[in-house]
């Protein structure tokens, strides 16, 4: 039975013509090591009890967190920041928007928000500006004066994280960059958010998703908090469509990035995890289907850089 | 779109810090516009306030994670009660912790708290 299989992957792997069995032979190699038992999850390639699995996560990123924009920017060349604001104008908020930020730790995705947000409203104030040649002083400094007490609109996010240190690292890096007005954190469990029914315009979450113990869960409780007409948009690596780019991927992940771990942040582990992570995480279409389930409609997902990170989106209508 | 971001991203820095001199250097030669105070100084202040208070406004959102029913703030302890299931979640630094496992110690605490009262 292994020698037949082998033999079809064989095929697979030295035929041009088959190249989609080429990927589905590379996802079953993959995919191998993620098989899991009843009960069980995966903590990368290493399996274990579904309560582990949280626990263990919860060390990760509490040993990471001083060290995480460092270490994204040094493991993603920075494309990282490119990624995040190609998700921002996917989600193209208007000034009023209500924000839930999942996962958000260090508040990338929440600054790029605000930032996102106030430019549009300064937009929206010159486009008044030109068409009102005569303004007098008074109309003038209270248009200064409203953009700095508060989000243009009353727009509003929270960020909510399952780690304290991750949090704490984001408040300080929100008073160090001028960040207060509109900006909320909470320590929260994805899969039990600590908010009503229909409160939220847009559910993010980003590079969280794959950490979470149990992903419906967290899938359902996005349904659950948005508004009627609300979106979701998950930010999340995914597994790469192109044989030659997933070939120098797969080097530069488990060859390069625990390396950069152990010199940077001094933490071959955690960084280790991650890539495994990555490679057990379900591909695009599996994962479309996943947020189909939880109720969502007129889901897409889009690859960037040839299906390294994918933005899935969907509606709750 | 990329080089738009990037663009748009260096002329806020560029507002913003232009801003914060003419600002400051308005303040002090008495500025025609009544509404920008010296923001600088007021905000640092508000900076230093911001880790311990915790911001009431985030009330109208929170509820407890595993009964959905709205919590109540309570200054003296800083904690948010759930005074149906007897539960509190403290806030650290501001942060408030909805977590139900960190809110499950507490709870030994209160009910420890009432029949003393009572």
């Amino acid at each position: 039975m292994a020698a037949s299989i082998g033999a079809v992957v064989y095929r697979a792997l030295h035929s041009r013509r088959h190249r989609k069995l080429l990927s589905v032979g590379r996802g079953l190699f993959s995919g191998a090591r993620c098989l899991v038992a009843e009960g069980e999850t995966h903590f990368g390639f290493q399996k274990v009890s579904e309560t582990e699995k949280g626990e263990k996560v919860y060390h990760v990123f509490e040993s990471v967190a001083k060290k995480y924009d460092i270490m994204n920017d040094s493991m993603t060349l920075g494309i990282h920041r490119l990624w995040k604001d190609i998700l921002l104008h996917q989600m193209n908020p208007y000034p009023g928007t209500q924000l839930l930020d999942v996962a958000g730790g260090t508040g990338d995705i929440a600054f790029r928000f605000i930032n996102y947000v106030r430019s549009q409203w300064e937009h929206q104030i010159k486009q008044k500006l030109k068409s009102h040649q005569n303004l007098s002083w008074e109309e003038i400094s209270k248009s200064y004066q409203e953009e700095e007490l508060k989000l243009p609109g009353g727009s509003q996010v929270v960020v909510c994280d399952i780690n304290k240190e991750m949090l704490k690292v984001g408040k300080q890096k929100a008073q160090h960059l001028g960040y207060s007005e509109g900006l909320s954190w909470v320590v929260g469990n994805a899969e039990e958010l600590p908010f009503n029914d229909n409160k939220f315009d847009v559910y993010t979450i980003a590079f969280g998703i794959r950490n979470v113990t149990h992903i419906d869960q967290a899938l359902q409780e996005a349904y659950r908090v948005l508004k009627p007409g609300g979106r979701f948009l998950c930010l999340e690596f995914s597994q790469v469509n192109n044989p030659l780019i997933s070939r120098l991927y797969d080097l530069y992940s488990f060859q390069v990035i625990p390396v950069l771990g152990e010199i940077i942040a001094g933490d071959w582990k955690s960084y280790q995890y991650l890539v495994e992570s990555i490679r057990c995480f379900p591909a695009q279409d599996e994962f479309k289907g996943m947020v189909e389930d939880a109720g969502f409609l007129k889901v897409e997902y889009r690859n960037l850089s040839s299906g390294i990170v994918a933005i899935h989106s969907g509606f709750k209508l | 779109m990329y080089p738009e971001c990037l663009i748009s991203g260096a002329r806020r820095w560029l507002s913003r810090t232009m801003r914060g001199r003419y600002v400051s250097a308005a303040a002090a030669a008495n500025s025609p516009f009544p509404g920008a105070a010296p923001r600088r100084f007021s905000d640092r202040q508000k900076d230093q306030e911001q880790p311990k208070a915790f911001d009431p406004a985030l009330l109208e959102f929170l509820v407890c994670p595993l009964s959905k029913k709205p919590l109540r703030y309570e200054a003296s302890t800083n904690e948010l009660i759930n005074k149906e299931l007897g539960i509190a979640y403290p806030i650290i630094d501001g942060i408030p912790n909805m977590i139900p496992q960190a809110a499950r110690m507490i709870d030994r605490k209160a009910q420890d708290e009432e029949p003393k009262q009572t």
